[in-house]
């Protein structure tokens, strides 16, 4: 019993002391004198009266070597990217923070090391410095799968919202890797970082800008930009020759294969738009195009707005060719005025948007349902200038059995139907006499 | 409801899986010797027998739950399992079929436009998440009706959820998300 807010109550004065008589603890009063409780005879050990062995002989609960050791893991990682010491420190909060949650407490040794990895990539990509996930696999050689799945766990257990990398943040961190400057391959084929990075940055933004980025992996897209960079920066015929398996093989990075896919489609992007250069008499194709590079990206919105209304003339054309076409055969009125209604409320919707190149194409997606029916969705990717790749060249859909239509669920079973699903007797006697031979030899 | 929208826009489901008991415990082995169409797992303790009409995969555990997948509408899932119930029943056990439940319903639909993803999820953090290195399409979870939908930068999206009328009530409300995303918001 603690002296304080206690009061005597001879007195009521609030001074009482303790006072150690004959081994016996008393709490006295100072002013009267009187005795206002009494311990036990049995002195009351400090700390409470109980002495519980696991207490007393308990070894102070060290912290956990395996954390200890991922924090320096971390630590480790964070110096080799060489972050800010911000970014540091986020992360190893965030690893603590990690590793001591249940879901992570009790996994490999394995997964943690991954964990580490994880909560440096997520600090990066809050404090605004660019990485992949794939940099991050590469440095913990680890399959990129698992420490994707790693990190999405951790973002979800700890409640975080990262924001996305955009390719061309990580385009310059991503270019360093190329060992293309003059200190490492000879001067025909060297090229200054710089001038490289940002001629790759303004090919991938080109390249968001018409489909080609959105829902493909990063990597392969800023293999392509670098190396179609590389070539347009001194289009000699010596570099036009060299195969992206060449570039990689001096630049000493690794060939991704999806980038040849890439850099087909970059290349198709950039005749569409190299069609549009005024001063430009020969036809472009893929493989002159990239002599044009230049021009293109220094003028890549100008061509961008012409390429998408020469397109839209065209269709114009096309389309006042059908109607005409199918105004003649049906002579109906009441197509052309539904086909005048949707005219407007696609004009409508083409002046909020304010870029209508496939709005006023949708009239003669009508017509032309009417018209083909063996060809149920008309490809809308075929109709736009620029769409995603796989969108242009669609696989073909087998057409669909229609199947058991109207079914209700509670039809009638009729028992033949039941019985071709089970075997005869004997049937069933031969297949267990098939069995047992089959598993003797 | 948009009526634009519903006639533009094709829902179609691929997959419904639905779980039903037969209230008795089942013999396996007899399953897989007196079935046709069956293939026995000793290993895993179940038994996969697959119906041609409609086609039904069911995987059959001796605890008596069945779990039928590969209907391509709720109805279709009840008329496979109840076959199936049937076709146990004529087996010789003593099945009655009982707490037949939809589980999950797979669903497709295509945009007649392309998504853009980066500006989609930017617009609608948290639900929305894209990694484009670990996968080419975004997910987007709505919670009240448990419903998840991935879209693809190409416009067509996957839609799950627990029943078709929530598959559709979950096109529904994702539509106006990507359709302001249709063209990049930097231009």
């Amino acid at each position: 019993m603690s002296a304080a807010g206690l009061s005597c109550p001879a007195c009521g004065s609030s001074s009482i002391v303790r006072d150690d008589l004959y081994s016996q603890t008393q709490l006295v009063c100072v002013d009267c004198g009187s005795v206002v409780a009494e311990g036990a005879l049995v002195d009351d050990p400090v700390g409470g009266s109980d002495v519980s062995y696991s207490r007393t002989t308990a070894v102070t609960k060290k912290p956990c070597v395996n954390l200890i050791k991922g924090l320096q893991r971390v630590k480790a990682i964070c110096r080799i990217l060489r972050v800010h010491a911000e970014i540091e420190d986020l992360s190893q909060t965030y690893y603590k923070q990690a590793y001591q949650h249940e879901s992570f407490i009790k996994v490999s040794l394995q997964k943690k090391e991954v964990l580490a990895g994880c909560s440096v990539l997520v600090s990066c990509r809050l404090l605004n410095w660019p990485i992949t996930m794939g940099t991050i696999s590469c440095l913990l050689d680890a399959d990129p799968m698992a420490v994707g799945a790693i990190y999405q766990e951790m973002v979800k257990i700890l409640n975080i919202e990262a924001p996305i990398v955009s390719v061309t943040d990580v385009m310059e961190a991503h270019s360093q890797e190329y060992k293309i400057s003059l200190l490492h391959v000879p001067e025909e084929l060297a090229e200054d970082s710089k001038a490289l990075t940002k001629r790759a940055v303004a090919l991938v933004e080109l390249a968001a800008d018409t489909w080609i980025v959105t829902g493909r992996r990063p990597i392969p897209i800023m293999m392509a930009a670098i190396y179609l960079a590389w070539q347009s920066l001194k289009p000699s015929k010596h570099r036009l020759k060299f195969s992206l398996d060449k570039f990689c093989q001096i630049a000493k990075v690794n060939k991704h294969k999806p980038a040849l896919k890439r850099i087909t489609e970059m290349k198709e992007v950039l005749c569409k738009l190299g069609k549009e250069i005024p001063w430009v008499r020969e036809a472009v194709t893929p493989d002159n195009v990239v002599r044009q590079v230049e021009d293109i990206l220094n003028h890549r919105y100008a061509l961008l707005r012409r390429a998408l209304r020469t397109h839209e003339d065209e269709h114009q054309a096309d389309c006042e060719d059908s109607l005409t076409e199918e105004a003649a055969e049906l002579g109906e009125r009441t197509p052309t005025a539904s086909s005048v209604e949707q005219c407007e409320l696609n004009t409508e919707v083409a002046e909020r948007q304010g870029d209508g190149d496939d709005s006023r194409c949708t009239v003669p997606a009508l017509h032309s349902e009417t018209r083909d029916s063996q060809d149920p969705a008309p490809n809308w990717g075929k109709r736009v200038l620029f769409a995603p790749p796989c969108v242009i060249h669609a696989k073909r859909r087998r057409t669909e059995q229609p199947e058991l239509k109207d079914v209700t669920g509670d039809e009638e079973i009729s028992d033949s139907e039941i019985d071709s699903y089970i075997r005869t007797p004997r049937e069933a006697r031969d297949f267990a006499l098939t069995k047992k031979i089959l598993e003797k030899s | 409801m948009d009526s634009s929208n519903d006639d533009a826009l094709d829902i179609i489901v691929t997959n419904v899986v639905a779980t039903f008991r037969t209230r008795c415990h089942l013999n396996l082995r007899t399953i897989a010797l007196e079935g046709t169409n069956v293939i026995y797992k000793p290993e895993v303790g179940k038994v996969l027998m697959k119906l041609r009409k409609p086609k039904i995969t069911a995987s059959i555990w001796s605890s008596g739950k069945v779990i039928c997948t590969g209907a391509t509408s709720e109805d279709e899932a009840k008329l496979g399992s109840r076959r199936l119930a049937r076709c146990l029943q004529k087996l010789g056990f003593k099945v009655r079929f009982s707490a037949f439940k939809v589980v999950n319903v797979l669903a497709v639909c295509s945009m007649p436009f392309a998504v853009h993803l980066i500006d989609f999820t930017k617009n609608n953090r948290p639900i929305a998440s894209y990694e484009p290195e670990l996968h080419p399409a975004a997910t987007y979870r709505i919670k009240n009706i448990k419903a998840t939908i991935q879209v693809f930068s190409t416009g067509s999206i996957t839609v799950t959820g627990p029943n078709v009328q929530n598959v559709a009530t979950a096109v529904e409300q994702v539509y106006p998300l990507l359709f302001e995303c249709r063209k990049p918001l930097c231009k």
